[in-house]
């Protein structure tokens, strides 16, 4: 039995649990390799026109598996925490898989709920189930991944350069090296350092619900803009770099409610889109990295032109 | 205070016979038109679904007119129409229009509210005792039934008159002359004449016209202005449309929601294409081309605001439910830059090809 595990999307946050289970279920795992120009091509092909960067890189990464395993693991999540929700492509995935590619081996299609321990075993003895595992053997394994999830702590947090950037975004853009491009090797270049919002305790990003009208629903609003507001709010970082993929629709709202909250605070939105020239990105973030020097060179809290011209 | 609420289609009848019948001051938002969405798209994020910026353009319309609060449904589904509020409260006063939002919510009360304006604002004004209240309420709902009857008559008639446009002419002079009336109670009664005699317009059945299904995202295929008057142009080219989500089905949704009751026959119909509730009305978009199919309609159009997350996921199903169930389908994404002239010639070839697969070829 080969089980398939897609490098995309969540992958990148769920990838601890996802591996140390299906290793311990006894199966092969086969990963697909990181995106690479062919995943991106055979992507865009495969999905509809108007969907967003990440989710055609998706389809790509399946596509790759698509005659290498029996079995694919999509995980379709729902929730990431009690009632704060995410974006509908996500819980409509395994879907817009099987209809965008034919002749997929069977794929996992329960809710995979990390917040909920008791969903979450219902989803790994179903994957168990398909991949041919007992139930015990699923549960058993699904207790190891849990205790392992539970202990592994993402983020980064880079204190070794003189300037520092608060990168922000959804996961599978700030991981994905190809996806953003090495956005955070080209800052090492020019001497800043990263920090991303795992590293920012859950206690700080919960500040924003103070500021907020109505409770969000979607967890990127506090883990994101929650972020991003703490970082500006104490002066933590010189700037913020967010991330967004083209057509995202969380982040039409995250990033215009992170501009609200920062104000005149330094902040570059990258656009991501399966067109995007390198040589783009390079000028831009090498500009917004000379605006930065100039800031701190001059000592002043403002830009001389009284308001931000990087954001958007 | 001073009520406004964003134009959706029809509603702003339901709104206005309610607010007569309350007694409450409010403003109706000029009609949606390239004007509202210019004045929306400028202060809107530019990568935004479309109803954003018309209701932006509404809002600031109506402000212009002396509105102070606005009226707005919430949901907390995973589509971004349950951040509107909050986005559109930030950059209205960014635009310096200093303003009260109510959002009506009808999921999941844990909510904290901060400058939000409540229910009870609405109706602190008002003089009137409980059951006239409430009377009122329900004649506003219910004349919101009434209007979504006319249309949707207007358009499933379009082809079957006797002497064709009389429905259409009804319900288009049905809604002035209702809109026109000051009195809420006249107005109602306005309209359940009009209502009356919809009904009595001669049909022939035996006539054969292209049926077509208006599928999608609810705002656009609702408002007329958003989809360029799709529904329009189909009756002048003579083809019955019917379209399921209307303002009145969202409220018996949303009555039967609280006893989960709701969506039964959408359940049944997804079910082989998409089994959960994926926020926005993506199922609902299944499960109405599965039905349009069932009820002899000759083609569904999918409608539906680019970048729209939900319809993303309906769009890359509905291929397949076309060619498992050999119906054709359209998909149509609307935004500010929509050109008319391609709009219309894309509509045209899909009901030429429609027409044409009637006359199969058995060679």
């Amino acid at each position: 039995m080969k089980i398939g595990l897609p490098r995309g999307l969540y992958y990148y946050k769920f990838d601890t649990f996802l591996e140390c289970f299906l290793k311990g279920l006894g199966a092969e795992v086969v990963l697909t390799p990181d995106t690479n120009k062919n995943i991106l091509v055979g992507g865009v092909a495969a999905c509809v026109d108007d969907a967003c960067l990440p989710v055609k890189l998706y389809h790509g990464h399946v596509l790759y598996l698509r005659d290498k395993c029996d079995l694919i693991i999509v995980p379709r999540i729902m929730e990431m925490a009690k009632k704060e929700y995410i974006c509908p492509k996500f819980c409509g995935l395994p879907e817009m898989l099987k209809n965008s590619i034919p002749g997929l081996p069977p794929i996992t299609e329960l809710p995979f709920a990390m917040h909920d321990p008791k969903r979450q075993l219902k989803w790994c003895e179903a994957a168990g189930r398909l991949a041919g595992a007992g139930g015990e053997k699923a549960r058993r394994s699904f207790s190891l991944a849990y205790d392992a999830f539970k202990k592994t702590c993402r983020g980064v947090d880079d204190c070794t350069k003189t300037y520092k950037i608060g990168l922000l975004g959804h996961a599978y853009n700030i991981y994905d090296k190809f996806a953003n491009m090495d956005v955070v090797k080209k800052l090492g270049e020019l001497d800043a350092g990263v920090i991303t919002e795992e590293s920012i305790p859950d206690a700080c990003k919960r500040e924003i619900y103070k500021s907020l009208l109505i409770y969000p629903f979607w967890s990127s609003v506090k883990e994101t803009v929650g972020a991003g507001m703490y970082l500006a709010k104490n002066h933590a970082v010189d700037g913020l770099l967010y991330l967004s993929s083209f057509q995202c629709g969380i982040d039409s709202v995250n990033v215009d409610l992170l501009k609200d909250f920062i104000g005149s605070f330094p902040m570059l939105v990258l656009k991501l889109d399966e067109h995007a020239g390198e040589a783009g990105i390079e000028t831009r973030v090498e500009a917004f990295m000379d605006m930065i020097e100039r800031r701190r060179a001059n000592g002043i809290h403002l830009p001389s032109y009284g308001q931000y011209i990087y954001g958007g | 205070m001073v009520f406004t609420f964003p134009h959706m289609g029809n509603i702003y009848m339901a709104a206005k016979i309610t607010f007569d019948g309350l007694g409450i001051r409010y403003v109706v938002p000029p009609k949606n038109a390239k004007r509202a969405l210019e004045i929306g798209s400028r202060i809107s994020p530019e990568e935004m679904c479309l109803p954003f910026k018309i209701m932006m353009g509404n809002f600031v319309q109506s402000i212009h007119q002396g509105a102070d609060c606005i009226l707005l449904v919430g949901s907390r589904g995973p589509c971004r129409f349950g951040e509107y509020s909050e986005l559109q409260y930030r950059l209205l006063k960014k635009a310096g229009y200093d303003v009260k939002f109510v959002v009506a919510k009808f999921q999941e009360e844990e909510d904290k509210e901060m400058d939000l304006a409540s229910l009870k604002d609405i109706v602190a004004g008002v003089q009137m005792n409980k059951g006239a209240m409430i009377g009122a309420a329900v004649r506003g709902l219910r004349s919101m039934y009434l209007v979504d009857h006319l249309e949707r008559k207007a358009h499933a008639n379009t082809g079957y008159e006797r002497s064709p446009g009389e429905s259409r002419k009804l319900y288009e002079e049905g809604v002035a002359a209702a809109f026109a009336e000051c009195n809420a109670q006249r107005a109602f009664t306005v309209l359940k004449d009009y209502k009356r005699r919809i009904d009595a317009v001669s049909l022939d059945k035996s006539k054969r016209p292209l049926k077509v299904a208006i599928i999608g995202e609810i705002y656009t295929i609702i408002d007329p202005f958003s989809n360029l008057c799709i529904e329009d142009k189909l009756m002048d080219l003579g083809v019955s449309s019917t379209r399921k989500l209307t303002p009145s089905w969202w409220i018996t949704d949303t009555i039967l929601r609280f006893f989960r009751l709701n969506g039964l026959d959408v359940i049944r119909h997804s079910g082989d294409y998409l089994p959960w509730w994926i926020g926005g009305h993506a199922r609902e978009c299944i499960a109405e081309a599965v039905m349009a199919d069932r009820e002899a309609c000759d083609g569904a159009i999918q409608i539906y605001p680019m970048g729209c997350m939900p319809e993303v996921v309906a769009r890359s199903i509905l291929p397949n439910v076309s060619r498992d169930l050999d119906f054709p389908i359209m998909t149509l994404v609307v935004d500010e830059m929509t050109g008319e002239a391609g709009f219309i010639t894309r509509i045209e070839a899909f009901l030429d090809l429609l027409e044409r697969r009637r006359n199969k070829c058995i060679i």
